[in-house]
């Protein structure tokens, strides 16, 4: 009897510490979506040319930096699961450490290295190509913060490919490459884009390398989240509608990216 | 005609191989970790040995010396890995016609559809992998590795994951398939029983060496060591001394004392092994008089064990030395009821000379 209480009282422990976090992370994403919808007049806010315009850019620049990120990372990504090489390890943390960076250091490098007298900026600059500030550069400082989460989950999922099915998958005469569309991409497809959600939300949200290193130019640069620190001055209901667009968007990312998941688990 | 003469290194291990196989049947035997599957893997190119060289029927796939190294995609062989790696997100149709992106779609049909019906499996084309059985899965895997008609066919342990009652069909149809698609076969296996149904030759690999080969019974018969005997399952090796021979008989001074056998030449050394199989031994009736002059022995029976079909005496040889080897003899259930073996303990035994192997190492 005494056993049954204290495991009914631990039980409570943890259901009371649950509660406490959930609330902690609920309670003001709640509150935020009702005070724009109750206090404010958020459906006006999404007419807005300073909400619509952000999104718009947030939108084109994001899948801009994903597919980059796609492209150029899917080969890393395999390279780092399949093969080792000298230096692979600082190469691995390397493309790990924009994930605990913080995006405004980030954000400074890129200006340095693009800037005008930069080491890649000056030739840019000399051949008449301008990086920084532009809307190129809201593309790169999402690239820069974002890659690391495509990278890692496009390893994992190939790291996750039975190695035999590739050798058979050479027996059976095809080639490399054919092996890889056929054989390795589709089993790792369910982490590729899961991958990829992770990094378009990252990208989505990206304010600190942005802000330092595109600016903060209506139209140009500015994206959702640097609408929102504009807006909050000017027009709060503006900048809770952007807020609530962001949640809705990472919250039905993160879903997918469960859901995938799950997926990949059950395929594999 | 298949020519594998091979050396290479993985990790720790060393691997030394020269094989030879012909239009038929060879089955590379060991324990895991003889180096089986590294071997299998060097002839279908997903190793690189560190020299050596590789033919399949004539054509040079892999040479040390001339820069040979044909990747395995064009070394036009089916290669059977172990437990089969089917692929899980294709159905049974495509994992079948995998291997024919080169064929027209309408032939590419008709070719699939043929070679499931040879495996019987033409009702689970639409099925996935995860959905069939172990059995199933396997002549899913030899369909699609011989839909391409290769010359070559290498195979991994394919009995592991069938059941019992399957692998006696499999093992007779694989041996109707090679003779009907002209097929040289490899398969490696760590059973002795099936290398001796299945195989037309016989390669005993011990610690990336190859002890042994040549055709199955004259290796069975006539282990070339101690080692290959021993895991060939004889399981009685004694050490001896030759001492005379005459005619096609040997003698050899032996802890049990003396024991002929039957050899068509006196050995290069005196220093021998003699091989004998526990199903050799012969035990006989206490109520008659024997009627061999040679190899009888009075024995003790110290230990026994049945395992089905037959018992194992395990017997201590009265007049040995001390410290001489025990003899394992096995009988078959019948004659253990008949000689009625548990009424006693003391029997006469006979091993003819014929099944007295001698090895001279």
């Amino acid at each position: 009897m005494r056993r049954a209480q204290s495991l009914t009282w631990n039980r409570l422990a943890l259901a009371a510490s649950a509660a406490i976090l959930v609330a902690f992370i609920g309670i003001p994403v709640g509150a935020l979506i009702a005070r724009g919808f109750i206090e404010g007049d958020v459906l006006a806010a999404f007419r807005s040319p300073v909400a619509t315009t952000a999104l718009w850019l947030s939108l084109a620049t994001s899948a801009i930096a994903v597919a980059v990120a796609v492209v150029l990372g899917t080969p890393a990504a395999y390279l780092l699961a399949r093969h080792a090489f000298p230096g692979r390890s600082i190469v691995d943390t390397l493309i790990d450490l924009p994930v605990v960076l913080p995006p405004v250091v980030g954000g400074l490098a890129l200006l340095v290295a693009f800037g005008r007298h930069g080491v890649i900026g000056g030739p840019l600059d000399a051949a008449g190509v301008d990086v920084a500030f532009t809307t190129g550069a809201v593309v790169l400082a999402q690239l820069f913060v974002a890659v690391p989460f495509y990278i890692r989950a496009a390893r994992a999922g190939f790291e996750g490919v039975d190695r035999r099915l590739e050798a058979v998958s050479a027996t059976l005469g095809a080639s490399g490459w054919r092996t890889f569309r056929r054989v390795t991409v589709p089993l790792a497809l369910p982490s590729l884009i899961g991958g990829a959600v992770m990094c378009w939300a990252r990208a989505l949200g990206e304010f600190g390398a942005t802000i330092m290193f595109a600016g903060n130019v209506f139209g140009r640069t500015q994206t959702m989240p640097l609408a929102i620190l504009e807006a909050i001055e000017t027009d709060v209901d503006a900048a809770l509608a952007i807020a609530i667009v962001l949640i809705v968007l990472a919250f039905a990312g993160l879903l997918v990216f469960k859901a995938l998941a799950r997926l990949g688990g059950r395929v594999l | 005609m298949i020519r594998a003469d091979i050396r290479t290194t993985v990790g720790s291990f060393d691997l030394a191989v020269d094989l030879a196989v012909d239009r038929e049947i060879t089955v590379l035997y060991g324990h895991s970790g003889a180096g089986k599957t590294l071997t299998l893997e060097a002839i279908a190119g997903l190793l690189t040995p560190r020299q050596g060289r590789i033919t399949l029927h004539d054509r040079v796939v892999f040479d040390s010396s001339a820069g040979v190294n044909v990747p395995p995609q064009r070394r036009d062989l089916g290669y059977l890995v172990q437990s089969y790696a089917l692929f899980p997100h294709l159905t049974v149709a495509q994992n079948i016609a995998y291997g024919l992106g080169h064929v027209r779609r309408s032939e590419r049909r008709e070719r699939v559809e043929s070679f499931a019906r040879m495996f019987g499996v033409d009702d689970l084309l639409r099925r996935r992998p995860a959905r069939i059985s172990g059995g199933q899965a396997q002549r899913v895997a030899l369909a699609r590795a011989l839909v391409r008609e290769p010359r070559v066919l290498l195979l991994d342990e394919p009995f592991a994951a069938v059941d019992s009652s399957n692998r006696r069909t499999m093992r007779r149809k694989l041996r109707q398939l090679a003779q009907r698609l002209d097929l040289s076969v490899v398969m490696v296996t760590h059973d002795l029983t099936e290398a001796y149904n299945v195989g037309d030759r016989l390669a005993v690999i011990d610690r990336g060496r190859v002890l042994q080969a040549g055709p199955r019974d004259e290796v069975f018969r006539r282990p070339a060591t101690a080692r290959a005997a021993e895991l060939l399952g004889v399981q009685n090796i004694l050490p001896g001394r030759v001492v005379g021979s005459d005619g096609d008989r040997v003698r050899v001074a032996t802890g049990l004392g003396m024991v002929a056998a039957r050899a068509e030449s006196r050995p290069a050394t005196d220093h021998v092994r003699l091989a004998v199989r526990a199903e050799q031994i012969i035990l006989e009736r206490p109520d008659r008089p024997s009627t061999h002059r040679e190899n009888r022995f009075q024995v003790t029976i110290i230990d026994e064990a049945a395992f089905g079909f037959s018992h194992t005496l395990v017997v201590r040889v009265d007049d040995a030395a001390s410290g001489a080897p025990t003899l394992e003899i096995d009988v078959p259930a019948h004659p253990y009821q008949v000689l009625n073996v548990p009424a006693r303990r003391d029997w006469r035994i006979h091993i003819p000379p014929e099944a007295v192997h001698v090895i001279g190492e």
